[in-house]
């Protein structure tokens, strides 16, 4: 405690209050000059100077710093899109697979890829330089990965089904004419069945005889119908086919490039994890460039 | 007429005069006779080839039965323009890659691409046009260009084209079909700089920026999915591009374009091609990439090229 303000109840003095206002008039001096003079690097100090001692300067974690990010916290759109700048200049090179498209102010989706329906991956956080994949994209993608290295696909089943389906369907629109055939034989023989005049004791055998007849004569009309509504069917099926196949496409362009640029999802995940420092350490880098010239 | 009969008597001719007018009808049908000879004397000899048009303008449509005077052995309008169209290839120093194969005959007149084995080829006269002419296999009712000497109109027709040179033909050595196609290419810009043609080349226009035109005016996106898929697995990337449409591009910086070229209430989707020589048209495109013919063909309801309807309808 202050010697000085033992005396006051609240520990207040006008110097006291003084020093506290200039402190933030400092802060947000140093704040407006970093960004005339496009000083991103101590903007991130700026807005969190304990990560930015942590995770850029490799500092132990001590005494937090008093952070002052308070009195600018509600201009973060307006610095996300300035920061943005720099950022994807920086995550073009390091991530030249993801586009970002500014739909509000300071607010990014990504896209992964330029490719025909590539898919929105989430957002980017310029602010706490972060990806915020979207949940279920990214599963995908994590998914697709670990059924690869047991060469498999993520739409293989539903796939296969699909196909099987449209094979059998196919065989029973090709089948047509021997049903023609069965059911003709089938009607000669009801016919026959008819026009038999059974003593009492063969009557219950040859009314069973009927029944049967009709039953596969019904079997066979049955399956008629599945056939006459099967191109249809196999249609549909080839769509839905053509659709995942896309999607197998875009889950393989994502690894291709994912591998060409980090070696391995791990490496992916890994960069990710530490885009925070890699970043800054990469704006403090090129400063230390810029004034060594 | 009965009125003129009985207003003034028919003058009565003596046997002289009658016999006279006999030999003047037998006279004009052979003058008649005479300047076909000449001028079929000319399409068949000429090293010039406004004389060689002229020629063929001449006999096309030619009378040369009269009454007095009758030939039983003619060539027929089709002869004429397949014996203009040779001739102009010829005098085009095109080496002998299109030729005539049954002149033997005084007959329909056919004629064989030296690049296409023993597929035959010939002209038939358009219903709707008396000097209109339609150039196609003998042995397809495919008109694959329309020629009007006479309107000095020279049209390819897209879809009959990809119907021969990509389906019928399968199997055939491309650089083969190239060949055929570049001879018909050929006669095509003989027309145009002999003789001011108009030229509809259709989908062997290789000008880049060419808009071929879709049939379907809107394409469902699921085409553009399977082009997607088609090239993925050739090793192609279709990446998204303007207007909702797509790019892909392929060997030697070629690249395809599709688009849609009107707006959402009044689509019109179709494709264009840029390369650096400007000589990749959209049927040796389909030639050349087996996976866009199989996606063409696949969808062909929807990416059908449209060609003048006026005259191929």
């Amino acid at each position: 405690m202050d010697k000085k303000t033992e005396n006051d109840p609240f520990s207040q003095t006008d110097s006291v209050l003084s020093s506290a206002l200039s402190q933030k008039i400092t802060y947000l001096n140093e704040l407006n000059e970093s960004i005339k003079s496009g000083n991103d690097l101590k903007i991130y100090e700026l807005m969190d100077p304990n990560r930015f001692a942590t995770e850029v300067k490799g500092e132990e974690p001590g005494e937090p710093t008093p952070n002052y990010f308070g009195l600018a916290s509600d201009l973060k759109a307006e610095l996300s899109h300035h920061l943005s700048n720099q950022l994807i200049d920086y995550l073009g090179v390091t991530y030249p697979f993801f586009y970002y498209h500014e739909y509000d102010l300071g607010k990014f989706n990504i896209y992964f890829g330029n490719w025909w329906d590539h898919r929105m991956f989430g957002e980017l956080d310029a602010i706490n330089v972060r990806f915020n994949f979207a949940e279920d994209e990214y599963e995908t993608l994590t998914k697709s990965f670990e059924l690869e290295a047991q060469n498999k696909r993520v739409n293989d089943d539903q796939m296969r089904q699909l196909g099987e389906q449209n094979q059998k369907l196919t065989q029973l629109i090709e089948d047509q004419a021997k049903r023609d055939q069965q059911k003709e034989q089938i009607r000669k023989q009801l016919k026959e069945n008819e026009e038999k005049s059974p003593m009492p004791w063969e009557a219950g055998k040859v009314k069973e005889e009927h029944q049967q007849l009709q039953d596969s004569l019904l079997q066979l009309t049955q399956i008629d119908e599945q056939a006459s509504d099967g191109r249809a069917e196999i249609k549909k099926n080839e769509n839905q086919i053509l659709a995942l196949s896309k999607e197998e496409t875009i889950y393989n362009l994502e690894k291709q490039n994912i591998r060409a640029s980090f070696g391995s999802f791990e490496a992916f995940i890994d960069n990710n994890n530490h885009l925070y420092a890699k970043y800054l350490q990469s704006l403090s880098k090129e400063t230390q460039v810029s004034d060594g010239e | 007429m009965s009125n003129d009969i009985n207003e003034a008597p028919k003058k009565v001719l003596t046997t002289t005069e009658l016999l006279s007018t006999y030999t003047d009808a037998i006279q004009a049908g052979l003058d008649n006779g005479t300047h076909y000879v000449a001028a079929f004397k000319q399409l068949n000899k000429t090293t010039d080839t406004n004389e060689l048009l002229d020629a063929a303008l001449k006999l096309t449509n030619f009378h040369l039965n009269t009454d007095y005077v009758e030939f039983p052995h003619q060539f027929s309008d089709e002869d004429v323009q397949l014996i203009f169209f040779e001739r102009l290839l010829k005098l085009s120093d095109n080496n002998d890659s299109l030729a005539i194969s049954n002149s033997e005959h005084v007959q329909k007149l056919l004629c064989k691409f030296a690049s296409l084995g023993d597929n035959t080829f010939t002209f038939t006269k358009s219903t709707k046009n008396e000097s209109g002419f339609f150039f196609g296999p003998t042995a397809h009712n495919r008109p694959l260009f329309y020629l009007n000497l006479k309107t000095k109109e020279f049209m390819f027709h897209g879809s009959a084209l990809i119907d021969y040179f990509v389906v019928d033909l399968e199997g055939l050595d491309i650089s083969a079909l190239k060949d055929a196609l570049s001879v018909m290419m050929q006669a095509a810009e003989a027309l145009k700089e002999n003789f001011g043609f108009k030229i509809d080349f259709n989908v062997l226009d290789g000008i880049n920026g060419e808009f071929y035109e879709f049939a379907a005016g809107e394409v469902p996106e699921s085409i553009l999915d399977e082009l997607f898929v088609k090239s993925a697995d050739n090793n192609y990337i279709l990446m998204s591009g303007e207007r909702g449409g797509a790019n892909l591009t392929l060997d030697n910086q070629t690249k395809l374009s599709v688009y849609n070229a009107g707006d959402s209430d009044r689509p019109k989707w179709g494709a264009t091609i840029h390369d650096e020589d400007q000589k990749e048209s959209w049927l040796y495109l389909l030639l050349d990439y087996p996976f866009i013919k199989d996606w063409y063909l696949d969808n062909k309801k929807q990416l059908e090229i449209l060609s003048n309807k006026f005259i191929f309808g």
